[in-house]
């Protein structure tokens, strides 16, 4: 069978569970900055308040007059999700993450393993632990699987099993789809509210009037849904961060920073020669909230300058002033031959003789015996805050 | 256990250069006669650093370059919130 686990408004749950005193309140997500003012998802207390996911924040406060707003936090909400990806691949589980909040796996082994469907499920929710309020379904296929957790109480699993799957998905309503709001509204005005008066109708009628997405959706409305489930390699990530003393916001300073964390990234004995694919840099913003920007490399490498070359125009998005800087190598090769240079170039020589020197004082005095000049505000009239020195690792 | 390779996160601080580092300075009036009993035996320059004002702990320094009798050319300030001196490159 196909497992979904979901955690629904992971994004809010994920900062709310580093401040507890916020429990019971009425709490949202406040808008991105730089984006539209609409409310992100928003607690139980604050629906009972009135407001809803997606209202203007004018409004929403308008509303509810003691409505908190907890900043977003894209990079704490992905390490808080890949924390919980792996406590469940800690479990015995095979995981396809779709989005943080959103995962499905094969119950197949685990139910030996477990001594049933039922006991694998529980194994599942276990792993994940009860402050997440996660809920899991498992149907002969995905959409099922995803619409028996989405009615699944906190803490529970719903199973349905391959023959009830119709009668299952025949009263709920449209929302559970994979469905645009004007497509659903579309439907809505059309007499069609629910997957059942969906699947009814004939398919080719469907998908001429909705067209690609609404022959989808009225596919999944009958239960003829994907049942394969693709695990994600567990990823090798190597991470570093570097602490400013005081928030940065000058460009020159972000890059070279993000020099120093390639470098000791690259310099870290357990990446074993082997080259990245994926990146990811992120960054705590002041004032709270943080900020993330993955890539995927086109080829895998491990040459400084093409990784900085790749990660630096990220670097300018950056909405506020950093206090930490952190980067991450993902997926690494599995191999580490390359087609190196048939002549050295120039220099080369005395740069491995500067590195063996480095690595010799580094042995004698300590790790962060060696470190490189970062110019942080060189105009300052107090000289201490010229400049940092950053540790480095090569 | 074997950890998570994910898990073996390194994070170093980064730390400023050139930190002011505590001195003991006698005075005559308001100018370095002695630093670190070292006496003192030319006054270069002398300047006003009044910054961050703006925020909750604003920096108001006195500094003074001074030639040593050793022949050392040293930088001190005198820090104006706590009166103690300190010295640090320029």
């Amino acid at each position: 069978m196909v497992a979904c686990l979901t955690i629904p408004a992971f994004a809010l749950r994920a900062p709310l569970l580093r401040r507890p005193e916020l429990a019971g309140r009425p709490v949202a997500l406040a808008p991105a900055p730089g984006e539209q003012a609409l409310l992100g998802s928003c607690t139980g207390a604050a629906e009972r308040a009135g407001v809803r996911p997606g209202m203007r924040l004018s409004e929403a406060l308008a509303t509810c007059p003691g409505l908190e707003l907890v900043e977003q936090d894209p990079a704490g909400v992905e390490q808080e999700w890949e924390a919980v990806l792996r406590r469940l691949e800690g479990a015995g589980f095979a995981v396809e993450a779709v989005e943080p909040g959103c995962v499905y796996f094969q119950t197949r082994g685990m139910e030996r393993l477990a001594g049933g469907l039922g006991q694998a499920l529980r194994r599942a929710l276990d792993a994940v632990g009860p402050e997440w309020g996660a809920r899991v379904g498992a149907a002969s296929q995905r959409f099922a699987a995803l619409a028996a957790a989405t009615v699944a109480p906190a803490g529970r699993a719903l199973v349905i099993d391959d023959g009830e799957t119709h009668l299952f998905l025949e009263p709920l309503p449209l929302d559970v789809l994979p469905l645009s709001p004007e497509r659903r509204e579309e439907l809505s005005e059309l007499g069609v509210k629910r997957l059942g008066e969906l699947a009814r109708l004939p398919g080719t009628a469907v998908a001429d009037r909705l067209g690609a997405d609404g022959a989808e959706a009225w596919r999944l409305a009958r239960g003829e849904g994907d049942t394969s489930v693709a695990p994600r390699r567990p990823p090798a990530e190597l991470v570093e961060t570097l602490t400013f003393p005081e928030p940065v916001a000058n460009e020159l300073t972000l890059a070279r920073a993000l020099a120093a964390l390639i470098e000791r990234l690259l310099a870290r004995p357990e990446r074993a020669g082997r080259a990245p694919r994926q990146l990811a840099v992120s960054a705590k913003l002041v004032g709270g909230g943080s900020w993330r920007r993955s890539l995927t490399l086109r080829e895998p490498t491990a040459e400084p300058d093409r990784l900085r070359l790749a990660l630096a125009p990220k670097l300018s998005e950056l909405p506020a002033p950093t206090a930490e800087l952190r980067l991450e190598l993902g997926e690494l090769t599995e191999s580490v031959g390359t087609q190196t240079e048939l002549v050295r170039p120039r220099g080369s020589r005395l740069r491995e003789r500067l590195r063996g020197g480095l690595r010799q004082a580094r042995a004698a005095v300590g790790m962060d015996a060696v470190c490189t000049v970062v110019e942080v505000a060189p105009w300052s009239r107090i000289p201490e805050s010229r400049a940092i020195l950053v540790p480095r690792d090569d | 256990m074997v950890p998570h390779p994910g898990e073996q996160g390194h994070s170093r601080s980064a730390r400023r250069l050139n930190e002011p580092r505590p001195v003991q300075v006698v005075c005559e009036g308001r100018v370095p006669a002695a630093v670190d009993r070292v006496p003192v035996i030319a006054h270069r320059d002398e300047w006003h650093v009044a910054d961050r004002w703006w925020t909750e702990e604003p920096v108001r320094r006195n500094y003074f370059e001074v030639v040593l009798e050793t022949g050392r050319n040293v930088v001190v300030f005198r820090d104006e919130a706590s009166g103690s001196w300190f010295r640090q490159a320029s």
